[in-house]
């Protein structure tokens, strides 16, 4: 095996990368992590990172040691339960300037529901402040310890969590939504190689019966089979998947169907011309001679001729349906429920990543569908060349 | 010669006849009834009947077909759902959009990737050949539209050279120069983008043409008589290669049309494609049928153009004693 293509070695990388990246991560991809269009933390300057903490009974106070510009946004939500009856507690804020704000107050009752946003007008009204300023910012007025605690009464049970969104996240950022787009790059992997190969795989079975009934049987079928194809190869194959998509639904499986039904043209022509020099060379004649049956023929001395060719034709297609799947996604025509990295470049380009200038919601996944491609092109034309070693000696193609 | 044309006429009438076919079934096995799809569900059956009437669904489907061929043929494709008004008056304004990036696209894209295979082929191994390679592999792999959008993000958005969307500036410039150059300056960038992901696989499937045309005797024979290597080159190795050079032409047209509807969603033009991609999302089917048909015919004309160059190109053709190809 020629491991010393640098493409097998890819392909296997990808494929581990496929299959564990996605199971590696903790958190649902579609939900939320900071504020949307949020630069990777790497370059995110002093944006603040995203926090979380939690005031508990057995640890009702947090500091927080605060490092970068203030926070757009800030919420505190939980339950608290206290076991005595008349409870007289409060949440305090207190900033590092010594200023103390009053969050929360519990009076009488014994179980609570805390929910904190500061974009609420309520929250801002408790404050004192006006509805159109930003709470965030009046709670951070500098850099410094900031310490939120549950004083009065001590409660008996429950959680409060205290979460800021952050301006800067991981390794590529967040997207217009707030969700993490190294998760979403991560999970896309999975629906271009499932598309793309799948597609390929029925495209070639496909191709490979059409193309071996055109070349063994010959006749009016082979030039009906090969007008057939001159017209599909003839007319834009995207047009027409536009159309069934737009009217048959967007699956995943409509997709990969779809595809294959239209990408079989090039896989039949390349079998045909090999079933027709076969059918024509002296071995495939004595068989003929003894008796063996066509089926037969076709199956143990052609298949096994056509296959490492088909391997080829395979891994040559692979980017073809790729970039179709990806072409479709970003023209909008895809299950906006399934993650793929055409879909990431058409909500990038749909819902204002220039006016953001978030170019880490563009590079990730075109570089991704980019790389694929090039390693399946590559791990075909070794295919080729071992098929073929004559393609080797002209040093390469 | 005339052999030759009557079967390529009736090839690509027979092509659009399909074509207006798939359209018109492809249209039909929508779920639903048609009727239901666009008038209020609270109209009154009668009303629905008069519907069914108004739009000929009452006939039986080969004259349903009949008419729908008719009206295809004369570029009646009735009234959008969406805009209310008619599908052929839309698509009217969009068409020479269309037209132009696709042929600047092709123009450009065929003559610098022939140039640079054949320039690749004479001197195989060096720099021409290489940027032929890397090109051919870029063209194969990356995306059109990631590549339309880093060029929108550095050339339209971090410098602003180029405009951001559109196919004119509005408002639209007074005088008949101004408004020229304006339309090439909203073209350059899309047209550019598709050219540069179009040479490279032009360039290869020449290269490897002419890599098997300079290895004949006759190019042995034009250097043995002491021709120069540009006169070699050119009128004696290219053009014997020419006929299926232009086959490559056939063969790329598909890709390149898909590409321009890519091309006009990224960059927002007033065009057959994005009008087609806006027709489907919005449900609209008698304008997404006729853009349809409309892309399908701007290819059929394209490949009778090509048709016309290769029986110009191929003296077999043109002289007409052996009429195979």
């Amino acid at each position: 095996m020629p491991m010393h293509r640098w493409s097998f070695l890819a392909f296997f990388l990808i494929l581990i990368a496929a299959v564990f990246g996605p199971m590696s991560l903790s958190e649902d991809p579609q939900q939320p992590v900071a504020k949307p269009f949020a630069p990777p933390a790497w370059i995110g300057g002093d944006a603040p990172p995203p926090f979380s903490a939690t005031l508990s009974p057995a640890d009702p106070s947090v500091q927080i040691d605060w490092k970068w510009a203030s926070p757009e946004d800030l919420s505190i939500r939980g339950n608290l339960s206290f076991e005595v009856d008349s409870v007289s507690a409060s949440l305090k804020w207190e900033t590092p300037g010594g200023d103390v704000f009053n969050l929360a107050s519990f009076e009488g009752n014994d179980d609570w529901a805390v929910d904190i946003d500061a974009r609420d007008v309520s929250f801002k009204r408790s404050l004192g402040i006006s509805p159109f300023e930003n709470a965030a910012n009046l709670m951070f007025p500098s850099l410094g310890r900031y310490i939120i605690s549950i004083e009065g009464t001590p409660p008996s049970g429950g959680s409060l969590t205290v979460a800021l969104p952050g301006g800067k996240w991981g390794l590529l950022g967040t997207d217009q939504r707030g969700r993490d787009v190294f998760s979403l790059f991560l999970v896309g992997i999975r629906v271009s190689l499932l598309v793309g190969i799948a597609a390929t795989l029925l495209a070639s079975v496909l191709g490979l019966s059409i193309g071996l009934a055109s070349g063994y049987l010959g006749g009016a079928i082979d030039s009906l089979i090969m007008r057939a194809v001159d017209v599909l190869l003839s007319i834009p194959v995207l047009p027409i998947l536009m159309v069934i998509v737009g009217i048959w639904g967007k699956g995943l499986w409509q997709l990969i169907l779809i595809l294959g039904l239209f990408s079989w043209m090039g896989t039949a022509r390349t079998v045909r011309s090999l079933a027709l020099s076969l059918r024509e060379s002296c071995y495939v004649e004595n068989l003929r001679s003894i008796g063996a049956s066509p089926f037969y023929i076709l199956y143990r001395h052609l298949l096994p001729e056509a296959l490492p060719v088909l391997l080829a034709t395979i891994s040559l297609g692979v980017p073809g349906a790729i970039l179709a799947e990806a072409g479709l996604s970003f023209l909008g025509l895809s299950d906006p429920r399934v993650i793929s990295w055409g879909r990431m470049l058409h909500e990038a380009h749909g819902f204002g990543a220039f006016t953001a200038g978030a170019w880490w919601l563009i590079l990730p996944p075109g570089l991704g569908i980019s790389i694929i491609c090039l390693v399946f092109l590559d791990m075909g034309r070794a295919i080729e060349e071992m098929a073929d070693p004559r393609l080797l000696k002209g040093g390469r193609r | 010669m005339r052999g030759y044309w009557v079967r390529r006429a009736a090839g690509a009438v027979a092509v659009l006849l399909l074509v207006i076919a798939a359209n018109f079934f492809l249209f039909r096995v929508m779920p639903g009834d048609v009727v239901s799809s666009i008038v209020d569900p609270r109209f009154s059956p009668e009303a629905k009947e008069r519907m069914r009437e108004l739009f000929g669904l009452d006939l039986p489907l080969h004259s349903q077909f009949f008419i729908y061929v008719r009206r295809m043929l004369t570029f009646d494709f009735g009234i959008s759902f969406l805009s209310q008004r008619p599908v052929w008056d839309e698509l009217r304004s969009r068409i020479p959009n269309t037209a132009a990036l696709l042929g600047s696209a092709l123009l450009l894209s065929s003559i610098i990737g022939t140039w640079l295979g054949v320039k690749a082929a004479q001197r195989r191994g060096g720099l021409i050949e290489k940027v032929a390679l890397v090109s051919g592999s870029v063209s194969f792999s990356f995306p059109s539209f990631f590549v339309q959008l880093v060029l929108l993000l550095l050339f339209a958005y971090t410098f602003p050279l180029f405009p951001l969307r559109g196919s004119v500036s509005i408002p639209v410039p007074q005088g008949t120069l101004p408004q020229v150059l304006d339309y090439l300056w909203h073209l350059a960038l899309p047209a550019g983008s598709l050219v540069l992901l179009g040479f490279g696989s032009w360039a290869i499937y020449v290269r490897n043409l002419m890599v098997k045309t300079l290895g004949e005797d006759f190019v042995l024979l034009a250097r043995a008589k002491g021709l120069s290597e540009e006169r070699v080159l050119w009128n004696h190795a290219f053009r014997s290669a020419l006929p299926p050079v232009l086959t490559i032409f056939l063969l790329a047209l598909p890709g390149i049309v898909s590409g321009a509807i890519i091309t006009e969603t990224v960059f927002s033009l007033h065009g057959v494609g994005k009008f087609l991609l806006d027709s489907i999302l919005g449900h609209d089917y008698p304008a997404a049928g006729a853009a349809f048909y409309i892309l399908a015919l701007l290819t059929i004309t394209s490949n009778l153009a090509a048709d016309a160059a290769y029986s110009i190109a191929d003296p077999r053709i043109r002289v007409g004693h052996r009429a195979e190809r």
